[in-house]
């Protein structure tokens, strides 16, 4: 009698693990790619009520952070400005703007601007501004470079993952306290040994219990 | 038969429709949730100044508890109140809390508050209604206020004492009466006819060596018992072996957690208290008080009591001066001034007791609310104001209030909720919150402090003041124009603004204290002489009334104060009639089981529960459930005792009969065993004992077992303990509700707590010691211990309860899958689960009472106490910021700072000199289940009993 199943068909048991295997890989791979906040997360931009720029107020204009974002220093929260500080300047800076008409419908009517959240960390998560402006970590390190962006976008992570990371290893990103706003500020060759410096004299200990963010 | 707010039957749709709705939902929520939840940011248009978003402001303000006011200091999350704590400086509070201090803060998020005016059950609106009055007014001017009545509660407030005067002023023939239905009348009317001025009474436990209290919960429900408490525990810190201590005597029908705290118990029926006093100072008498020679006594009392009594009296006699004896608020008139002499003769005025003079009280009348009801039934009242209360229900059962509304051409009833009152009056109108309005009040001790307001009225709600302003002139005048008018008479001129300002901030005014006024020892004799002797009630069992965790019913809607066991029953959601063990077996009873109780004509069908420690004779009944227009939460839970209660016996009267009705209630119980079962879970002994022995309670405790694994060291840093003074705690409940509302931790409903499912982090297990008919009562609150070898830890598959570096035991709520395995493994019983998404189902209005510093738990996780980990992280941030290091005492859990006794210690177990590391060092300071070597971080220091040599 001949043979029912030829040779070749030998190979399909293997082929079929592999294929399965492959597939799995590919299925974690892409998973792992496209789930992981490092592609859903970085690069949100949501559109704003109205066109402000980073780009010009803190990049052109040089104007500092905390001009705006006052209670960065002794918050939890980085606080989004009140319509009155935009009016500081704009009752007499283009006060006709029509791109500026949310912020005078807002100052007329009282009634909020609704800006979206672009920075967005899970409700359980207490993250706190303060502390980590205390410590020495500027706002470039979690923010990127908001001085040059004319719609803001995320452009870390913000992952669990990342944030243990810096918390392992703060060193890289640590810096004087003077140069906590700046977007241009670069680390010199001697950065290592001023990073252990700043450690030391704050004892610096980022947590990575639990118990650091969540409660 | 309850509903509380997540009543999960209510809105639980059938089995069909949960599929369809599953599998729509499913559909949409497995793609929707690949997207980011798109949050807005609203920031203010004009700033606050010296707001920051997130960091909570805390402002002084008074809760008005009729003429027992507190001090508070109420934190504001971005302009929105959500946690109360006690105001330190307050002479009331001193800094801690009570259950209701606590659970306030849910009042004012209630989503059954009324939202509008109300006439003739129709919605209606202020405008209509300012109208309305202002057409009666010239008719009332003309008449000189004949026929117009105003009935409100019991107020301690300078300014409505001041309008009140004013509107009598402008309506001569006007009635002005106050009413509350648990009030201290009794005590007022001894202290009138002892000083001859309105004045009142001031315990000084702190200086007594020796206190008697008689029938009086001088602890929990009584006026003034938050500093009763504090000074109780100041005269026993124990914080060594040789210390001194302070020796309690109480005499009481019912248990109750004074007589859980009392060194010496004496079960009495409550009838029969008055005469026993009597044959204390007929002993007294004999032991050479002189008022008191050839005093005699109606009481017959058998050889135990009799031997009890004897000690007592040589007791007192031995610490004149320092000793002090206090009766409650429902014994008679006759036995305060009895009282009141002996103290007089015992030299403690002015050491242990001082009358306090009372300027701006306007106290509750039983006489009053009677003579007005009588009036309005004969139709010689037309207009009637209501302000606040609820007298239809808390009226005596004999003063047909309800009935007699009818006869009122114009009635009016201002009250948070559209309630049993405000259903019979013409108008209902909003009241504010205490939180929501200015005002000011006067304690116990005479201290003057404001209210202001944390947030508008939510509901546009007008206080008792505002009404009482614009009903006696028509003008609307603000709550804050009314206020600051009295307080330019009680502020000198000079500097009115600045003195404001600082009387704001402080929440207390720095005026003198009132000059306590002298009894007179003759007009007190001679009354106690004029006034027949008290007689034992002739025909028992007796019954009596007493205020539960929602005093008169006021609170029936606060699902905290509902969800909260009573300290001595365990019971949450229910009052069954409290019979003690005698009657239960005469009748053949058992708990739960449904009861008739019969006074004359009257009768009422209530289950029993029996009660170890009560008097054989006495039925306690709680106040304040039976509710029938309280809200969706107090509607229908437990049963009105109302009915019984008669104005000839507001607080007890004997001549009832009990009999079985048959038939069975369900009732939730959250401690179904009474005693230690041989373990020694609360370790106890006398002073003599503790002094022959003192480190009796960690014999058996100390282990050198071994590790399986690498141990932790906790060497550096902070490594976060407590230490928790049984012989200070006396089981008032507040610590439970303090972390309910800083944690957010959910109300379940009555069937969930009977299935052993309550939520609360800190359970307070009580033990009964001793046989059940007289025994002996301790109390031990027991949260999670953040054992150093956590057995949860061990066994949790998913890592979500791990150690942090601190010492703390934590969860991570994402972690949790809900296998309940660190439940099963704890040995304390001390985490909670989540079996249903309590929260999610609340209602958006109470979802404003939350913490925003605390991760609010979804259904199907674990979760149990954190030390406070969200005060200790903001505490570490905050000495961080300003470069200094965190000192001792900065940081408090939320149950320590509520803690009346001072019984807890928390803090750094490494710094030496801290409160929580000298208390771990007492010699009767033990872990609690030690021997199994999990190495708890909350220690327990043992209960120490005073005990009389010659009664032991």
């Amino acid at each position: 009698m001949a043979q029912l199943f030829k040779r070749w068909t030998n190979k399909i048991p293997i082929a079929v693990v592999a294929g399965v295997l492959l597939l799995g890989a590919g299925a974690i791979g892409f998973f792992a790619f496209f789930g992981s906040p490092r592609y859903t997360d970085v690069g949100y931009r949501p559109m704003q009520p109205l066109p402000f720029s980073h780009a010009l107020h803190a990049g052109d204009l040089a104007m500092d952070c905390r001009y705006c974002h006052h209670a960065i220093e002794s918050a939890a929260h980085a606080n989004l400005p009140p319509t009155q500080t935009c009016m500081n300047c704009h009752t007499l800076i283009l006060p006709q703007s029509s791109r500026l008409m949310p912020v005078h419908e807002s100052w007329g009517t009282l009634r909020p601007i609704a800006w979206t959240r672009v920075h967005l960390l899970p409700d359980y998560a207490y993250f706190n501004h303060s502390a980590h402006l205390a410590a020495g970590i500027g706002c470039f390190s979690c923010h990127g470079n908001i001085a040059g962006m004319t719609v803001v976008t995320q452009s870390q992570p913000l992952s669990m993952g990342w944030c243990l990371g810096c918390h392992r290893h703060p060193e890289p990103n640590l810096r004087p306290a003077a140069e906590i706003t700046s977007m241009t500020w670069q680390p010199d060759a001697d950065h290592a040994r001023f990073a252990a410096e700043l450690a030391g004299r704050k004892k610096l200990n980022p947590p990575q219990d639990c118990s650091g963010c969540h409660r | 038969m309850m509903s509380p707010d997540h009543d999960l039957r209510a809105d639980m749709p059938s089995r069909r429709r949960f599929l369809s709705l599953m599998s729509a939902s499913l559909a949409l929520a497995g793609l929707s949730s690949c997207r980011k939840p798109v949050e807005r940011i609203l920031p203010y248009v004009k700033g606050v100044e010296e707001l920051v978003p997130g960091i909570p402001v805390p402002y002084a303000t008074t809760m008005p508890m009729g003429l027992d006011p507190t001090g508070l200091l109420v934190s504001t999350f971005d302009g929105r109140p959500t946690k109360i704590e006690g105001l330190p400086g307050h002479p009331a509070s001193l800094g801690a809390s009570d259950i209701y201090m606590q659970a306030a803060i849910l009042n004012l998020y209630d989503p059954d508050r009324s939202r509008t005016v109300l006439h003739a059950g129709k919605t209606s609106d202020w405008a209509a209604f300012t109208a309305g009055w202002k057409e009666q007014l010239p008719r009332l001017q003309e008449r000189r206020g004949e026929g117009l009545a105003v009935l409100a509660e019991a107020s301690s407030s300078p300014t409505l004492h001041r309008l009140q005067r004013e509107m009598t002023g402008r309506f001569p023939l006007m009635k002005w009466v106050n009413y509350d239905s648990v009030s201290d009348e009794n005590i007022l009317t001894a202290a009138r006819i002892a000083c001859g001025v309105d004045a009142r009474p001031l315990a000084l436990l702190d200086h007594a060596e020796v206190i008697l209290a008689l029938d009086g919960d001088i602890f929990y429900s009584e006026s003034g018992h938050l500093r009763h408490a504090r000074g109780f525990a100041t005269g026993r810190r124990l914080e060594t072996s040789e210390a001194g201590m302070n020796r309690l005597y109480v005499v009481e029908p019912g248990m109750t957690i004074t007589g859980g705290a009392a060194d010496h118990r004496l079960r009495l029926e409550a009838s029969r208290i008055a005469p026993w006093a009597h044959s204390l100072a007929a002993e007294l008498g004999d032991l050479g008080l002189s008022s008191f020679a050839g005093f005699t006594s109606s009481a017959t009392l058998d050889e135990a009591n009799q031997r009890w009594l004897k000690a007592a009296a040589r007791d007192l006699m031995a610490h004149r001066g320092r000793c002090l004896l206090i009766a409650g608020r429902r014994q008679p008139v006759e036995l305060h001034l009895l009282l009141f002499a002996l103290n007089l003769e015992l030299g403690n005025l002015g050491r242990t007791l001082h009358f306090v003079p009372m300027e701006h009280a306007l106290p509750s009348s039983l006489a009053g609310l009677k003579g007005l009801t009588e009036q309005m039934a004969a139709g010689r009242i037309s207009h009637l104001a209501i302000f606040g209360g609820n007298p239809v229900y808390t009226a005596p059962a004999d003063v047909d209030i309800a009935g007699a509304l009818a006869k009122a051409d114009f009635s009016l009833h201002l009250s948070d909720r559209v309630d049993e009152t405000s259903a019979r009056t013409a108008w209902h109108l909003p009241q504010s919150h205490f939180l929501e309005e200015w005002g000011d009040a006067a304690s116990v001790e005479g201290q003057l402090s404001p209210l202001q307001p944390m947030i508008a009225p939510l509901f546009g709600g007008r206080s008792v003041i505002e009404m009482a302003g614009f009903l006696a002139t028509g003008e609307e005048r603000s709550g804050y124009e009314l206020v600051r008018e009295s307080w330019r008479r009680l502020l000198p001129v000079a500097g009115f603004e600045s003195r404001w300002r600082a009387l704001l901030h402080s929440g207390l005014h720095d005026g003198l204290a009132p000059v306590p006024v002298a009894p007179d020892p003759g007009a007190i004799m001679a009354h106690l002489r004029n006034t027949p002797l008290l007689q034992p009630g002739e025909s028992l069992p007796e019954i009596c009334f007493q205020p539960s965790a929602l005093l008169d019913g006021r609170w029936a809607n606060n699902a905290w104060l509902q969800e909260l066991p009573d300290p001595v029953t365990k019971i949450a959601w229910d009052n069954p009639a409290r019979i003690s063990p005698a009657l239960a077996r005469k009748h053949g009873l058992a708990n739960g089981d449904l009861v008739d109780i019969k006074a004359g004509d009257r009768e009422i069908t209530l289950p029993v529960w029996i009660m170890p420690g009560q008097a054989d004779e006495s039925i306690t009944l709680e106040l304040g459930y039976g509710r029938t227009r309280a809200g969706r939460v107090g509607d229908g839970v437990g049963f009105d005792v109302g009915s019984l209660r008669l104005s000839g016996g507001m607080g007890f009267y004997s001549g009832v009969s009990l009999r079985s009705a048959g038939g069975r209630h369900v009732i939730a119980c959250a401690q179904e065993f009474d005693g230690m079962v041989e373990r020694p879970l609360v370790r106890e002994t006398g002073l003599k004992e503790f002094q022959g022995d003192p480190h009796f309670a960690r014999h058996d405790s100390e282990i050198a077992a071994k590790n399986l694994w690498k141990e932790h060291t906790y060497d550096a840093g902070f490594q976060w303990g407590m230490v928790i003074d049984l012989t200070a705690c006396i089981g008032c409940n507040a610590c439970t509700i303090a972390c309910q509302s800083e944690n957010n931790i959910p109300v379940v409903g009555k069937e969930q707590v009977a299935m052993g499912r309550e939520m609360h982090w800190i359970r307070l297990d009580r033990y009964f010691k001793g046989g059940e008919e007289n025994p002996e009562m301790v109390y031990q609150p027991v949260a999670c211990q953040h054992c150093e070898n956590a057995p949860c830890e061990q066994v949790c598959p998913v890592a979500a309860t791990v150690h942090d570096h601190e010492g703390l035991n934590v969860m991570a709520y994402n972690r949790c899958v809900g296998t309940r395995y660190c439940s099963n493994n704890c040995p304390y019983k001390a985490r909670r689960f989540n079996f249903f998404d309590y929260t999610g189902r609340m209602d958006e209005l109470k979802k404003m009472a939350q913490n925003p510093d605390v991760t609010v738990r979804m259904r199907g996780v674990m979760e149990k106490c954190t030390y406070c980990l969200q005060r200790l992280n903001l505490a570490k941030n905050r000495a961080r910021l300003e470069g200094r290091p965190l000192v001792d005492g900065e940081v408090m859990t939320a149950c320590q700072q509520a803690c009346p006794t001072g019984a807890i210690s928390f803090g750094n177990l490494l710094d030496d000199s801290s409160r929580v590391a000298i208390a771990r060092a007492w010699a009767r300071s033990y872990a609690l289940l030690g021997e199994l070597n999990v190495r708890p971080r909350t220690h327990y220091a043992a209960k120490i009993r005073n005990r009389n040599p010659e009664l032991s």
